[in-house]
């Protein structure tokens, strides 16, 4: 995959991602608060935004949980690093089932009461299976390149 | 129109998981992705194909079914909101007003804010309908779902044409 297309994705993925600390952002600049309910709103498509379970800072909340945001993260990491590596393997379900096997036993675990909800784990849970998770979708896109180059119909 | 059903019917499906109350407490960013890999299968099942699938469909798929989400989402919303005027924007506008207090920010900046809700909320209390709020919507779910939805195509395509390159390299 051409080095401008890793950067794009790079950069998209970082939007996404400094728009989950917007609240955050607010001491450099004040007019982020206007949009704030609006991304709340958008940013609710995608997460239950449960109260207890957002990243606080303060008075600063993200806009999605620990858990997602360490899907995020990690997906961000994973773009950085690919930018350096070239990654060719493919990708079976097992390797995902492996990855996210500590996130459904954290959500398994505290469902039954055996521990109670952890940011920090639910953080690092998500990082393990957003970085993981995202070379899927990497792949799948130097796919669609191939595909598209080659006029594969 | 049968080339569209797994989207239209996963895409329904999404739709209600992210809009109808209760139900959305549930919502999460697999909800979609996973939608869209549901109608991937629904598609080789609907046509019995059991070969390799084109990143290229997978995309296109992955996308109608976003579309379909984004459709029955956002009128679901604005019908729900039509008919209880409740909605998001209403229940949350005295957190709104709290945390505006929180932040340091500029009298004038927290007016504007106050001012741009309060008219949302006049709006849809009295008549369940607010064109800004119904612009936000539209927006949002159809730029989210077809993200989403592209997303859940490209990673759904590896995971089946990797189990399908499997069963081969087995066979």
């Amino acid at each position: 995959m051409r080095l401008s297309i890793k950067l794009v994705i790079v950069l998209l993925v970082l939007i996404w991602c400094l728009g989950i600390f917007s609240e955050w952002l607010i001491p450099f600049n004040n007019k982020i608060t206007i949009a704030l309910p609006f991304l709340h709103k958008t940013y609710s498509l995608v997460c239950h935004q449960i109260k207890t379970k957002l990243i606080t800072n303060g008075s600063y909340e993200t806009m999605v949980c620990a858990r997602c945001s360490g899907i995020y993260l990690g997906s961000l990491i994973s773009s950085i690093a690919l930018i350096f590596f070239n990654f060719r393997k493919s990708l079976g379900i097992k390797l995902l089932l492996i990855f996210s096997a500590p996130m459904l036993l954290d959500v398994f675990l505290y469902t039954i009461n055996v521990y109670s909800y952890s940011k920090l784990i639910a953080f690092s849970t998500g990082l393990l299976f957003g970085s993981v998770g995202f070379l899927y979708l990497y792949n799948g896109l130097r796919q669609l390149f191939v595909e598209l180059n080659s006029g594969k119909t | 129109m049968k080339k569209y059903l797994p989207s239209i019917v996963c895409g329904f499906g999404a739709g209600v998981l992210q809009i109808v109350p209760f139900v959305k407490s549930f919502s999460c960013c697999f909800i979609m992705p996973i939608a869209a890999f549901l109608a991937l299968i629904l598609d080789q099942k609907a046509n019995h194909t059991i070969g390799r699938i084109l990143t290229k469909k997978a995309v296109y798929i992955g996308l109608m079914t976003g579309i379909f989400a984004a459709i029955f989402g956002s009128a679901f919303e604005i019908f729900i909101t039509f008919i209880t005027r409740q909605n998001d924007i209403i229940a949350a506008f005295p957190d709104l007003q709290r945390m505006l207090d929180t932040f340091p920010i500029t009298e004038d900046i927290k007016r504007e804010v106050l001012y741009l809700f309060q008219n949302v909320r006049t709006e849809i209390l009295a008549t369940g309908f607010s064109w800004i709020y119904t612009l936000s919507i539209l927006v949002n779910n159809f730029i989210i779902n077809l993200i989403f939805g592209a997303i859940g195509g490209l990673a759904g395509s590896q995971i089946i044409n990797s189990r399908i390159d499997n069963s081969q390299n087995n066979f």
